[in-house]
């Protein structure tokens, strides 16, 4: 009896785990594509309204899904503070909070933190340049997140319960 | 500049014992208003840069002018006549050496605060050399220009910074009204001065009371259309008035002159057209536009006297046309805003010598 409600909690733990890493695998390309749009959205703001970073970057984070959401409007509370804090420290300051929040990998976060060295700091077509850049890094990098997810997802659902049914096997 | 207003508002109280205890607690609330006016500005400055200027009293925050901020040079402050140094503590020092030095990374910040972090936002008026900020004030920015063509594209390196505070003087032009009204309209007028007597805060005084209307002189208001090139006279921030320009004005903000002109000319209606600065050879075409449409145009040139106003080819030649029914000439003999001269533009014989200004 007992040996059966064990084999239960261990099949059930190693599901569990690799089901959340399967998710990490598939949250990367939704939270990426998520950036892209946040980027397209401060891309028109910027382009054909020329609003002040602190209220684009407001709009914007009412139209994508957190955690990206979340981080823009970070920075502008950051901005807005009033302390004169510059774009780059915003961005960074706000990027740490991001950080344990997003799945994310460092190479992704490393496009953003680059754009946030320019952002604001000089005219109109120089800050669409740079938006585009991050922008199709940012779809590069999602093409390889939707190869890893496509691989790794199903692998990674079905070895978690494998691995823990493997494992009851053996013990049993 | 404070003395209109104090003037104004007393009128009723002069010459006795009770009007001098009322002028004494006016005075002060003027002061205490024009310094509040002035503190706006502490909002773009960075918290050490804030630091050192909130400790300055009221006193010469009412009076005070600019605060100019260049890279490894002293902060200056400048009051009429004179300027402050500031060293590290806020304290006031006489010598260059003591004086706290703006570091490069202050006027970044400093600006990052004048242009919310997106200079993008302000590149027309980068090119142009200042941005103006909530209240109206005015930051003046210089640096390496980048050109493209024979236009600037746009500033970068920046070097230094001028924040000038703008103060509206409500009543500046009150002892002017009577000179430029005929009954019921406006005469064409023209106010000549050279730079710092107060030719923009007597402009924006004029457009206020033309459009509110003035009831002790029988006047009623007027629809004013105000081309405002160089945000100076509404002060616009971002397409808002923070300057007090009437109930019947049209602000058609940061357009070129002759363009603006003829543009409110169709667009608004005007009964009167208002704008700063006149002197290229197009904004006499357009000029010559508005008077043949019946408008009253109201206009100021930058001049020291009206034969030096007569060595200017583009102004002679508005001049000999002689459609300016006023000119009005302006000095600082008895502070910024004093009226020397009115001159009637048709016979050019003077009608009113002296200061009528009230400074």
């Amino acid at each position: 009896m007992y040996k059966i409600i064990g084999a239960m909690f261990v099949i059930g733990a190693a599901g569990f785990l690799g089901l959340t890493v399967a998710n990490a695998y598939q949250n990367r390309p939704r939270e990426l594509r998520d950036m892209q749009t946040a980027l397209h959205l401060l891309e028109t703001e910027i382009a054909y309204g020329a609003t002040p970073l602190v209220e684009a970057l407001d709009n914007v984070s009412t139209r994508v899904p957190s955690p990206v959401g979340r981080f823009m409007s970070e920075v502008a509370r950051e901005l807005s503070a009033g302390y004169g804090a510059t774009v780059r420290e915003a961005w960074g300051f706000a990027l740490n909070g991001f950080r344990p929040e997003t799945f994310l990998k460092e190479e992704d976060l490393s496009v953003v933190k680059g754009l946030g060295e320019v952002l604001g700091a000089s005219d109109r077509a120089d800050q669409l340049k740079h938006l585009r850049l991050a922008i199709e890094r940012l779809k590069a990098q999602g093409h390889k997140a939707d190869d890893e997810a496509k691989r790794n997802v199903k692998l990674w659902q079905c070895l978690g319960f494998t691995g823990g049914l493997a494992v009851t096997l053996i013990l049993i | 500049m404070i003395p209109f207003g104090i003037h104004w508002e007393n009128r009723k109280y002069a010459y006795t014992q009770e009007g001098d205890k009322h002028l004494l607690t006016v005075k002060a609330q003027v002061l205490m208003r024009e310094s509040q006016t002035a503190r706006g500005i502490l909002n773009y400055l960075p918290p050490n840069l804030r630091g050192l200027l909130e400790g300055l009293p009221d006193s010469a925050w009412c009076h005070l002018e600019e605060v100019r901020l260049r890279v490894n040079r002293p902060i200056m402050i400048n009051l009429p006549g004179r300027e402050l140094l500031l060293d590290g503590r806020g304290q006031v020092v006489s010598n260059l050496a003591d004086a706290y030095s703006v570091s490069a990374d202050d006027l970044v910040r400093t600006l990052q605060l004048v242009t919310g972090s997106s200079l993008y936002a302000v590149e027309e008026e980068l090119r142009a050399g200042y941005v103006t900020v909530s209240g109206g004030h005015r930051v003046g920015v210089v640096g390496r220009t980048v050109m493209d063509g024979d236009r600037i594209q746009t500033l970068k390196q920046f070097t230094a910074l001028n924040l000038r505070i703008s103060r509206e003087v409500t009543g500046a032009a009150d002892s002017l009204m009577p000179y430029l009204l005929d009954r019921k309209r406006v005469r064409h007028t023209l106010i000549v001065s050279p730079p710092g007597c107060g030719k923009t805060t007597i402009l924006r005084d004029v457009a206020r009371q033309v459009s509110n209307g003035i009831p002790a002189l029988g006047f009623p208001g007027i629809t004013v259309g105000l081309v405002d090139e160089r945000s100076e006279l509404a002060g616009c921030y971002r397409g808002i008035p923070q300057r007090d320009v009437g109930p019947r004005t049209d602000v058609l903000d940061a357009c070129p002159k002759a363009l603006g002109m003829l543009i409110m000319l169709r667009a608004m209606a005007p009964q009167v057209i208002v704008s700063d600065e006149i002197g290229r050879t197009e904004d006499v075409s357009a000029l010559e536009e508005v008077i043949n449409a019946g408008v009253a145009i109201i206009s100021t040139a930058h001049a020291a006297s009206l034969e030096e106003l007569m060595h200017r080819p583009v102004l002679r030649n508005i001049l000999s046309i002689r459609v300016f029914e006023r000119l009005v000439m302006l000095g600082r003999s008895k502070g910024p805003g004093t009226v020397e001269k009115i001159v009637n533009g048709r016979t050019m014989q003077v009608i009113s010598n002296g200061d009528c200004g009230g400074a």
